[in-house]
């Protein structure tokens, strides 16, 4: 059971990195890699912003607000400077790693004694539940009150993101957006800067991948420079699930799929590890993942006239 | 209103792929008035519509319209005082957005936009009364997704959305030439009406002889990016399909003369 509660918490936390890449990869189809630096960014001036005694609420959004400074350079030199957007990401996430190892001023700092939002949910639920219990049942399950309180923390916390991009999406800019990345042509001929766009919705998307940083950071209780590693296709392995499990293209939907995608992805990932999948082998596995679930449509459309005959 | 003067743009410059797609453009145009423009594949009508929608920056000459030098304007900035209906049904609407939130950006062409609702109860009312306008039965289908209509049906849309603000200049670059036969006709009367009801300063490139007789108030035709005939007024009012063509072919019969000359100087000389 704290198994599971954990790798769903995760996975929830993981869901705001998920629609970060569901934002420049689907609504933009911008391939954006600035995201393997950006979580880091965002979990590293936390982190430090922690170290030094702030308060967590304030730690976590400027984490938010240095990702966002990320994206945005990667949108400038995406739209000013004409550098195709792959390479974009990769050299801001290139300068990224440096900025990180300059941020946290050595590669691994532990947050086990820093008062985080971690900490807080914690204590909060400790108070609810009166006498500072550390577990409770649940249904007949034994659950500890820390990883309740993380769970309970982290839906809110997607909850309320997801909305706030549901409705983002509903508003003139958030309409304009969306439609930059159906179609730049028309937008421009509407008036709107797709430059400009860009820009802003590169950095929203950092941002919301840097919070993810900054409070997965905060949940692991350390931030590592190499925490980022292959994040950006952890991402999009959440987001191609949750398209598979939703299956439209309405907006509040495709959200929802991203979050669910990336809770269904941790927990195979924590089942198969339990089952004694090797470590090591995560990343090899989930880029091939993304790999099959990116060829798979074009394969299906091949193999089916060629399977009707032998079928009937 | 429109002032084009001496416009030159030329693609590739300097590689053995350059183009002199404009050279010396000047035009004006007063309120109100409907040009339609024609000529051969390849003289620069669609060149000479996108360097006044700022598709491009031209390489020289002025551009001015109501009352402004947009000439080194971008052109999402040109776009609040132009609407536009291009040649491919695909260019102009967004796919995946419904058919209400593609009218609901186009209501704020050229305005900022900010983080208001796109969509209100009082806009999707209008939206779906203009739309009933079009005699399409969309008007229940406003939240579809645009993508699952005819070229017909989004080509009317975006007419529709070229012209909800009013602007103070209409482009339409052929755009019924991706049409069959039967949209096209619909699509033609519709811009007929809405270019009569608004009053609408326009620019239309086509192919069609019939449209250019019987649609707008001058006419003018492009050759090797210059404007070689414009007419106007009683000469205007005359002319006939046959008469355009007959033009058409002095073009190419000229044409023709010229590569023979070029051939024999080059049999000569070189
Ligand atoms: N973006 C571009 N880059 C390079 N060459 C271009 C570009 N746009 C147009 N041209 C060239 O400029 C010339 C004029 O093209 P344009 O599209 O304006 O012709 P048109 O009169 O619209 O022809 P059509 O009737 O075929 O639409 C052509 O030779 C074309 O190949
Ligand atoms: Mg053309």
């Amino acid at each position: 059971m704290t198994l599971l509660i954990g790798a769903t918490t995760i996975g929830l936390i993981l869901a705001l990195l998920a629609l970060g890449v569901y934002l420049s990869y689907r609504i933009f189809n911008f391939p954006d890699i600035t995201a393997d630096g950006s979580i880091t960014l965002g979990a590293a001036v936390a982190s430090i912003l922690l170290v030094h005694h702030w308060s967590p609420m304030a730690a976590t959004l400027i984490g938010f607000l240095a990702g966002a400074a990320a994206g945005m350079l990667t949108g400038l030199l995406h739209t000013k400077f004409k550098i195709n957007a792959l390479l974009s990401g990769i050299l801001v996430m290139t300068a990224l790693y440096s900025v990180n190892l300059h941020v946290m001023g050595k590669s691994n700092i532990p947050l086990l004694n820093e008062s985080t939002l971690a900490n807080q949910a914690e204590s909060l639920a400790g108070s609810f539940l009166g006498g500072g219990k550390s577990e409770f049942l649940l249904a007949g399950w034994t659950v500890g009150s820390r990883d309740a309180a993380m769970l309970v923390g982290a839906t809110l916390m997607v909850l309320a993101v997801g909305l706030a991009l549901y409705l983002f999406f509903r508003t003139n800019l958030g309409t304009a957006m969306r439609a930059t990345g159906d179609n730049s042509q028309m937008i421009c001929a509407l008036g709107v800067s797709v430059d400009f766009i860009i820009i802003l919705g590169l950095a929203l998307s950092n941002g919301l991948i840097a919070l993810s940083g900054a409070l997965l950071a905060q949940y692991q209780g350390f931030v590592d420079v190499q925490m980022g590693i292959g994040m950006v296709v952890w991402g999009l392995a959440s987001v191609i699930i949750g398209e598979a499990l939703v299956g439209t293209n309405k907006i509040g939907l495709l959200i929802t799929g991203a979050v669910m995608g990336s809770v269904l992805f941790r927990l195979l990932v924590a089942i198969a590890l339990r089952w004694g999948l090797n470590p090591n082998d995560l990343k090899l596995i989930t880029a091939v993942f993304v790999f099959a679930a990116l060829v798979m449509p074009a394969v299906l459309r091949k193999l089916r006239p060629a399977a009707k005959p032998t079928a009937t | 209103m429109l002032e084009l003067h001496n416009l030159i743009k030329t693609f590739n410059p300097g590689t053995p792929n350059e183009v002199r797609a404009l050279r010396g453009v000047t035009l004006t145009l007063e309120r109100g008035s409907f040009l339609i423009i024609i000529g051969t594949n390849g003289s620069g009508k669609s060149t000479l519509l996108n360097a006044v929608a700022g598709t491009f920056l031209v390489d020289s000459g002025r551009i001015r319209l109501a009352d402004q030098d947009i000439t080194r304007q971008p052109e999402h900035r040109r776009a609040r005082l132009i609407g536009r209906v291009f040649q491919n049904p695909f260019s102009g609407t967004a796919p995946s957005m419904s058919i209400a939130e593609n009218l609901a950006l186009a209501a704020r062409r050229g305005q900022p936009r900010g983080l208001g609702w796109a969509l209100n109860h009082k806009l999707r009312q209008q939206i779906r009364d203009r739309i009933r306008s079009l005699n399409m039965g969309l008007e229940d289908r406003i939240d579809n997704a645009i993508g699952s209509l005819s070229g017909g049906q989004r080509q009317a849309l975006t007419l529709l959305m070229a012209s909800w603000l009013k602007p103070d200049l209409l482009l339409l670059d052929e755009h019924t030439a991706a049409l069959d036969p039967k949209s096209a006709d619909q699509v033609i009367r519709l811009t007929h009406e809405i270019i009569q009801r608004d009053k609408l300063t326009t620019l239309m490139v086509t192919h069609s002889m019939q449209q250019a007789v019987h649609l707008g108030d001058r006419i003018v035709m492009m050759h090797r990016g210059q404007v070689l005939h414009d007419l106007r007024g009683a000469e205007r009012e005359r002319v006939r399909p046959e008469d355009l063509l007959n033009r058409f072919d002095a073009v190419r019969r000229r044409e023709q003369l010229d590569a023979g000359v070029a051939e024999l100087l080059r049999q000569n000389y070189i």
